[in-house]
């Protein structure tokens, strides 16, 4: 190691450093605005940081990390997902807590966990990155001690975390066991002698467990509606878009570094959890009357979407995951932009009364949310329709023809309750609409221009995808 | 000592660890469970580091490093999930998880 191998490190490093500035700020007595503004300027320093790295791409840092154009490109994602986030956050916590200064430091932190995950290529970077997302998390779910039912929230998800942690680690001592080597590489070349033993299996099996866990597939979903509904709005839109998109990112090294499709037997696990996920999640969601935890299903449903994209594991596979990837986290950071927008200081806006009416009373807000409802079902003309599109396309490829049916059978399924949600925007308005004055115009302004501009890519992306798709295809090259 | 010994113990503490989760009502028992599978997973690894070592490989002391990072995490998992036990005990007098029930549609 010298420190040429430190450079394509470098928007790792800056991303630490912003927790640390961020303690520095605090420990000055230093404002809200001042921490969101810093806050903003250094995540902007890592995306010019990433940029200024580009040519030393892709660069190996023996033994635990690789710098390569996938994990820039998660990362770009990641960044731009904090980015968004941090900055509903300011009115969040600013109408609620007296000191919102502290959730800053965990955010860049779980931010932190996330973006290493994309760059791990060892079990110990994905362990130390994986709790360093989830440790974040507990304390973030329950930020909010006083109010709706964070703690509860917060407990739930430590437990399980805590468990699956424990699952994974177990399962990568008994790899270890077997191929004597924590580097996916060496677990890779080790691999056509150990393939049918039995611990290896069940190693396999158990880090399966951690990552459906993380990704709240069925059968382990059964925190994720409690935890979207308890945690405060912005770290709901975390846990949604980055915390996913990190472990996502991991497994997906994880499985092309070892060419885990190759085996018929992984190929069928994974079949099964992502059919189940889809049925399960969409059924389940049919019912609620709870935006957030409709969402919540509604993500499960995703990610089982998402896995027909990576059972393949072609070139076209990864591509069209990581398009889904991209418009799946700018719709569900607009539709909980709307969610942040419309709390009020007593309430979260999750039951679906306050959105009856919606439309009349504040139509910009009221269309972006039903532009990312759109997205979310796969309507034709937004970013939705075409990530559904290039899954299918991908799987058509490869011929995984049963997956395929049910994920076409059950988006017809997911069509009721986003087109039910719509409907209820356009209802007569029962309540009157009790204006609040505004704490910070600067801040408001921002989101909602924030959110227009995000409603704005998932028209732009879903008409014109090619710009995006060039973009995906240059990044994966390197590698 | 052959491996199989360390294997067949660090099962058994791993499976008394997912039992006391699955079935003990109290949040610290919850959480001397959890703590008593990380350890079943730390002796494997330190047994299969020795493992490797014996039979010849020169990076087997991973695993060994890999220990200490699994102690470090346990104990910040431990700082701030005890943290949030302290909350729960505060707002409601206990620690059982089964009045946990209010998040629901």
């Amino acid at each position: 190691m010298n420190e040429l191998q430190l450079i394509p490190l470098l928007p790792f490093i800056i991303l630490a450093m912003a927790s640390v500035v961020t303690i520095l700020l605090i420990a000055f007595r230093l404002s809200h605005t001042v921490i969101q503004v810093t806050g903003f300027l250094m995540m902007c320093l890592v995306v010019f940081a990433t940029w200024y790295v580009r040519d030393t791409l892709p660069e190996e840092v023996p033994p635990l990390f690789i710098v390569d154009g996938q994990a820039a490109l998660f990362t770009g994602v990641i960044i731009f997902c904090v980015l968004v986030i941090g900055l509903f956050s300011y009115i969040y916590f600013e109408e609620r807590e007296e000191n919102p200064k502290e959730y800053y430091i965990l955010l860049f932190l779980a931010t932190l966990g996330a973006a290493i995950l994309t760059i791990s290529q060892h079990f110990i970077s994905l362990f130390i990155g994986l709790e360093l997302l989830s440790v974040s998390l507990y304390a973030l779910i329950a930020y909010l001690r006083n109010r709706n039912n964070a703690v509860e929230a917060g407990m739930k998800y430590l437990v399980l975390a805590a468990l699956s942690s424990a699952f994974l680690l177990f399962g990568m001592a008994l790899i270890y066991m077997e191929a004597g080597s924590m580097k996916f590489s060496g677990i890779a070349e080790k691999l056509p002698q150990v393939s049918s033993s039995p611990l290896f299996l069940m190693g396999l099996g158990t880090i399966v467990v951690a990552i459906g866990f993380k990704l709240a597939l069925v059968p382990f979903h059964l925190w994720a509606a409690d935890v979207y509904q308890g945690s405060p709005t912005p770290v709901t839109a975390f846990i949604a878009t980055i915390s996913k998109i990190g472990t996502f990112a991991v497994l997906l090294r994880f499985a092309q570094t070892i060419h885990l499709q190759q085996y018929p037997l992984i190929i069928a696990i994974f079949s099964v959890i992502a059919i189940s996920s889809m049925i399960v999640g969409n059924i389940l969601a049919l019912r609620q009357q709870n935006l957030k935890r409709l969402l919540a299903y509604s993500s499960i449903a995703h990610f089982g979407y998402l896995l027909v994209a990576f059972l393949p594991g072609n070139e076209a596979g990864t591509e069209a995951a990581a398009f889904y990837l991209i418009a799946y986290s700018i719709t569900l950071l607009s539709a909980f932009g709307v969610i942040t927008l419309l709390s009020s200081r007593e309430h979260e806006a999750e039951t679906l009364d306050i959105y009856t009416g919606l439309i009349w009373r504040r139509p910009v807000v009221a269309t972006i949310l039903a532009i990312s409802l759109f997205s979310l079902a796969g309507i034709p003309l937004t970013a939705g329709f075409l990530a559904k599109f290039f899954v299918l396309s991908a799987g058509v490829q490869q011929a995984v023809w049963l997956p395929l049916a049910v994920l076409i059978l059950t988006s017809v399924i997911g069509l009721y309750y986003y087109l039910r949600v719509i409907n209820t925007l356009f209802g007569t308005s029962g309540t009157a609409d009790v204006m609040q004055k505004t704490v910070h115009p600067f801040f408001h302004v921002s989101t909602y221009i924030t959110l227009v501009v995000l409603a704005g890519m998932l028209f732009w992306i879903g008409v014109f995808p090619g710009l995006v798709l060039q973009g995906i295809r240059l990044f994966l090259l390197l590698h | 000592m052959p491996v199989q010994y360390y294997i067949f113990l660090s099962i058994v503490l791993f499976c008394i660890g997912v039992m006391g989760v699955l079935m003990r009502r109290n949040a610290i028992i919850i959480f001397m469970c959890v703590e008593l599978m990380l350890n079943a997973v730390n002796l494997l690894m330190v047994a299969f580091s020795k493992m490797w070592a014996d039979a010849g490989r020169v990076d087997a002391a991973g695993a060994q490093i890999f220990v200490f990072f699994i102690m470090v995490v346990a104990a910040a998992e431990v700082a701030v999930g005890l943290a949030i036990i302290v909350m729960v005990y505060r707002k409601s007098q206990s620690v059982d998880i089964n009045i946990m029930n209010r998040l629901k549609n």
